[in-house]
Order: structure tokens, then sequence, then C-alpha cells
């Protein structure tokens, strides 16, 4: 019967939809409705990302006409460019001097503070994990504003500005580091500690030798994602600035989106998106590296996505 | 010789729970000490405490006469085999082997020396560039092993380090490491839930349940003479049967139901109400008409095959049920479900057992022995 019927140009149009629907939701097959979702997502959400970064390197003024590929608003502009522009310049410095010392701070704080709260048994514990998590769902407006309060009336000694704001970041970046690291010092277990302490090694022979190679891919997780979370921040650099000097790519982009801007701005964008993703993969590839044997082992000794467990 | 070991009425408490409830043990010099039992019976808690990982809550642990309850670990003449090895994944074999040396900073090349020997002896000879991981679990375990010899420690405690291999490699491994014992001569505590492999390597066993020692001999007494019914069950086929003690002293006259049986073995003296045992093997089926003393019918409810043996099921007039163990030797078997039977339970293989209230394994983790 449906080769009597396939011959007809209606029962062939029905039966390309079924196809279709054949297509997108066999059971059998791979989910390929899921895929699409997917995929749909994320052109929705690079494609921006994307023409943002194209005007970047327009070669006229226009932010929305393309004219030609130009390096203009990066190098050449004599007082537009991110080089030219001391603005620009300033602020790309000033983004850069807080990642940097948050990372260096919040970094060795994070790491410090898992292997505590990893290790601490009885009372307090749990509750002293559980504050560790505040600060990654309190509104960043909220942290913003009690910081100010805080320095302005509490630790006045600490002025608005790059320490302050400086202060403010590592603030919240502790909580990720201390998120990640404790994962994996979880996943990890205390076998190796233990193993380490019976060959003879004193608690601290077998932190420097064992434990911290060991924490690495974490180490290096945490260090990737606070500067990556510290590069993008504007609330708290906001409202912990003292003006001009102070001014983060982020503020700078905010206040010149207001004005007029020029493709100058998209420039300073799209070496921010730039200097995050580079980031973000150096960290993850670290990662993947040291973590490379464990999973060839299969052991189960430390599962792909440790270091995100909370 | 140093490597003796005794433990004086050791208790570990966890929060809510005892998991070493008062254990006495002497572990000689040069003895394979075996701890076996069911998991949560507290063996690995007592090993972690010799080692140093636990610190007792009451008792002492002398080695070699000293007390070292109170000894770190890393100050400990003891090394331990973990029962996943631990065996540091960011190091080689050499390296791995090498750590304890290091940590004794011992000269660079009598390092290089022992390594190189203890590779050797676990028959690792040329893995020394390996990392952990490019290795196979059997070999990993040699690792663990080489890592703990190499420091020449007076006890090594080993913690189920069969535990993760497949049966075979376990077999093989079983013998190969009572051969290593026996050739580096010191003592060696091992923890295991498996009878067989205790069994199979021990001078020693200390059957242990709820935190406590329910018998401690050499593996044939445990497994023979069972002073216990948790040790009786545990270690193979039960055969358990409530009696009545009514007399005698050297031979023990039991009444179980209607039946008067005599036994020879065990606790004899026991008056009221105990548990016999007999093993399997011992259980000797007799035609119906066959009389005398230590007799009792029954009725055949299950034959099993098992290969080298049969394992006749058959239930007694007095309510229980008993295996018996009949080697298969060619001849065919004369009975079959539902032939009535006597079951001659011999007076020297029934055994009074002393009963310690230590729970026994449900029936269905029972392994036939």
């Amino acid at each position: 019967m449906s080769d009597a019927t396939a011959t007809t140009a209606p029962a062939e149009r029905a039966s390309t939809v079924t196809r279709l629907r054949g297509w997108l939701g066999n059971p059998w097959g791979r989910p390929r409705f899921l895929v699409v979702i997917t995929w749909g997502y994320m052109v929705w959400s690079i494609v921006p990302v994307l023409i943002a970064v194209q005007f970047s390197f327009n070669s006229t003024r226009s932010r929305t006409i393309w004219s030609g590929f130009s390096l203009r608003w990066f190098t050449w502009d004599p007082s537009d460019s991110v080089m030219n522009d001391p603005d620009l310049r300033h602020a790309l410095g000033q983004s850069l001097k807080l990642a940097g010392a948050d990372v260096l701070i919040a970094v060795p704080i994070g790491v410090l503070l898992a292997l505590g709260l990893a290790r601490w048994r009885g009372r307090g514990a749990g509750s002293s994990n559980f504050i560790m998590l505040f600060p990654l769902v309190t509104p960043e407006i909220v942290m913003g504003v009690s910081l100010l309060l805080v320095f302005g009336h509490i630790f006045t000694f600490i002025h608005t500005g790059t320490l302050a704001q400086v202060l403010g970041h590592i603030t919240f970046s502790i909580s990720y580091v201390v998120v990640i690291v404790r994962g994996r010092l979880f996943s990890i277990g205390r076998q190796y500690e233990e193993a380490a302490a019976d060959l003879g090694a004193s608690p601290a022979v077998a932190l420097y030798r064992v434990l911290l190679p060991l924490l690495t891919p974490a180490i290096v997780a945490g260090a990737a994602i606070t500067f990556a979370l510290s590069i993008d921040d504007f609330v708290i650099s906001q409202w912990l600035s003292s003006g001009g000097g102070t001014t983060t790519v982020p503020m700078l982009i905010y206040d010149a989106t207001r004005a007029a801007p020029l493709p100058s701005i998209n420039a300073i964008a799209s070496i921010m998106a730039f200097i995050t993703l580079v980031t973000v993969l150096a960290g993850f590839l670290v990662y993947r590296a040291f973590t490379r044997g464990e999973r060839a082992a299969g052991g189960g000794m430390v599962g792909d996505m440790a270091a995100f467990d909370i | 010789m140093a490597g003796e070991v005794t433990l004086v009425d050791l208790v570990k408490r966890f929060a809510s729970v005892t998991a070493v409830d008062g254990i006495n043990l002497e572990m000689p010099s040069g003895e394979f000490f075996s701890m076996l039992g069911p998991s949560g019976c507290g063996k690995t808690t007592t090993l972690r405490m010799i080692a140093g990982f636990e610190q007792p809550t009451e008792g002492r642990i002398l080695l070699d006469g000293n007390d070292m309850a109170y000894t770190p670990p890393h100050k400990r003449n003891v090394n331990t085999v973990f029962q996943s090895y631990a065996l540091f994944p960011h190091l080689n074999v050499a390296d791995n082997v090498a750590f304890g040396l290091r940590r004794q900073k011992v000269a660079k090349h009598e390092t290089r020396e022992r390594v190189a020997e203890t590779l050797e002896l676990v028959q690792l000879t040329g893995f020394e560039k390996r990392k952990p991981a490019q290795m196979s679990g059997g070999q990993q375990q040699r690792v663990a092993l080489a890592r703990a010899l190499v420091l020449k420690p007076a006890v090594l405690l080993l913690d189920e380090p069969l535990g993760a291999l497949d049966a075979k490699l376990r077999k093989a491994l079983q013998i190969e490491l009572k051969a290593l014992q026996q050739q580096v001569g010191i003592t060696f505590i091992y923890v295991t839930h498996d009878q067989e492999e205790a069994l199979t390597m021990s001078d020693r066993i200390a059957v242990m349940a709820d935190g406590r020692v329910e018998q401690v001999a050499p593996p044939q007494e445990v497994y023979e003479e069972p002073s216990t019914v948790f040790v009786a069950d545990f270690l193979g086929v039960s055969n358990l049967m409530d009696a009545e003690a009514v007399g005698g002293a050297n031979i023990c006259r039991l009444r179980v139901g209607d039946f008067e049986l005599d036994a020879t073995r065990g606790k004899t003296d026991a008056r009221g109400s105990v548990r016999v045992t007999i093993r399997p093997e011992r259980v000797h089926l007799e035609p119906q008409e066959s009389t005398g003393q230590n007799r009792v019918p029954g009725m055949v409810e299950r034959l099993v095959y098992l290969g080298n043996s049969v394992q006749v099921i058959v239930h007694l007039a007095v309510g229980t049920t008993i295996q018996a163990l009949l080697q298969n030797v060619g001849t065919e078997i004369p009975w079959k479900q539902g032939t009535a039977v006597q079951a001659h339970l011999p007076a020297d293989a029934l055994r009074v057992l002393d009963d310690t209230g230590a729970a026994l394994a449900p029936l269905d983790s029972a392994v036939p022995a």
C-alpha cells in the first residue's frame, strides 16, 4: 500500500515530514533533536560576539556598516586606537593589574582554606563549608555595597581605588578556588597523604611532595577561573573605584556605549575576550594534561569533572 | 629479632560506633598473621591503628615492647600496603619505591641499589620509568609491595591487598606473597575478608566479629576446630544445630529433639542450651535401615553437583537441615531427592560451640567451602 501512495506528490511531502520526524526522533539513533537545540543555542550566544569582534576590525568609524578589514582601532589610529588612546590603554592596564593581583593573592589563600576545610572534621566543619558557598550566590551588587560600607565606616584606612578593588575581587574569587580545590581533594581522598606518612614523610613534606603536585590541575583551573572572573568583573570594580585612574575595561565600555562609541571599544572588547578565552583554554589544557594518566587508569581515581564537584 | 607486635586492650570508638572493642593479640616476630572477618568487624581499623592512621581510644600497641600508640605514622617502623595501592600517580615506579628512602635521607647510590634490588624481588626490573597508570593491577600491587619492603620495616601491614584483582591473579599472588614473606622474614599482618586467602597464607589467623576476636589459631585449627558459633559459621558451611547438653565431661551427651547424640569435640563440659556443628564432609549418609549410636533419620531434600564433590542437603527428623559433602569419586551416588536416609554424625566430628553472640552472616552471602 505504501508503494502505491508513494508515487503521488502529497503523499511524498507527507513522507518527507515523517522522515524528518524520524531523523530527529529516532530512538535508536543519535539524539539529533538535542543536537539541533544545542547548536541553536551556540549560534545564538556566539554570533553577537563574533559580530562585535568583526567590527573591531572595521576600517571606518562605523560600528554597523562593514567597510573592510583594518587594524586601525587596535594600533594605528593616531588618537583613538587602543594603543594610542591613553584612557583605553590605562583601562586595559588596570584590568590586568587587578586580575593579576587577584590570582596571586586569592589562589594561595583559597588553596589553604580548601585544605583546612576538607580535612576539618567535627563541630563547625559543615557550616564553614556551607558559608564558603555564600559569595558564589550573593548578588554581586550586594557584595559591592557591603564592601563599600565596610571600607567607608570600619576599615577607613582602606580608601576606594585600586587597593579596595583588589580586596573586593579577592573576596569573591576565593570561594571559587576553594570549591574547585576542595572538589579535587575529596576526589583524591586521604590515601596519598596516608601513604606518604606511612613512608616517613612529615605532614609538611607530604603536603609539598604529594598533595601539591596532585592538586596542581585544580590550582591551575582555579587560577584560570579567578583571572577570567576578575577581568570580567564590572559591579565590584565600579563600586570600589575612585574614578579616573581606576577605570577598568568593563567600566570603560559601559561608559563609552552611553556616549558615541567608536570601533576602538569593540577592539578593546575583542582583546578582553581573547585574553579570557586563552586563559580558560590554558587552564583546561593544563588540567587535562595533568590528569590524563589518572583517566587512563580507569580506576575511578578522579573523574573528568572532579574539579567542579561541590 | 625485631617485629613483634602486641595489642593490649585496644579500643577504638568513633562518634557512636565502637569499631574495636578491646582486642588483645600477640603477633610474634616473623609471623604471617591474618585478621579475618566480615566487613565492619574492626579488622581494618585495628590495622590502621597499628599503622598510626587512627588513634586508639584506649589500650596499647607495643612494637618490640615499646608503646607506639601515640607515635605519628611517619615515625613508626611499620609500612603499609594499601587496598587501593595508593601509588603516587605523579611519580614513576622508581620514584615511588625511592620515596621512603629519600625521606630517610639515604645516600643516592644506596637508594638506587636498594630500589633495583627490591624491584627485582617483586619481579619488576625494567619497569622503573613507568607511571602507575601504565601498569596492570597486579603490577601496581607489586610496586606497592616494593615501596613498603624497600624500607626494611619490622612489620608489614597489608590491607586486603589482593581485593581488587581477579580470581586467577589473586590465587597466583597468594602463593607468591607467602613465599616473599618467608624470604624477607619480617612480620606480615594481613587483613582480609576472604577465608581462602587467610587459610592459604597465614601462620595464624584471628577471626574477628563485632570488634572482638573470636578465635586465634593456625589455619587448620580455625577450620577444623572452630571454638565459637561465629567462627564455625564464617569459615565454610556451618551445619549448626540447636541442642540441649545434658551430661558427660569428656563426652558430652546432647539431646536434639527426640534423639541423643554424643559429642567429643569443643566445649564438652557445657550444660543447657548449646549449639553444635559438624563439617559437611564428616556427615555420613547411610541407608534408612542402618542403626547405631549418633544416627538421625532424615530425608534428602536436594542434590547439588559441585564438580569435584556433591552436596547433599538433608532435612533431619529433628527439624534442622544439614549438608553432607560427598567426594565425587566416579561412583554413582545412591541418594535421590526424597530418599529416606540415616545421617551418621560421628561423635568425634560433633563439636559443641561457645556462643559469643556475634551476629552471623546472612544466608545469601554464605559461600560453599
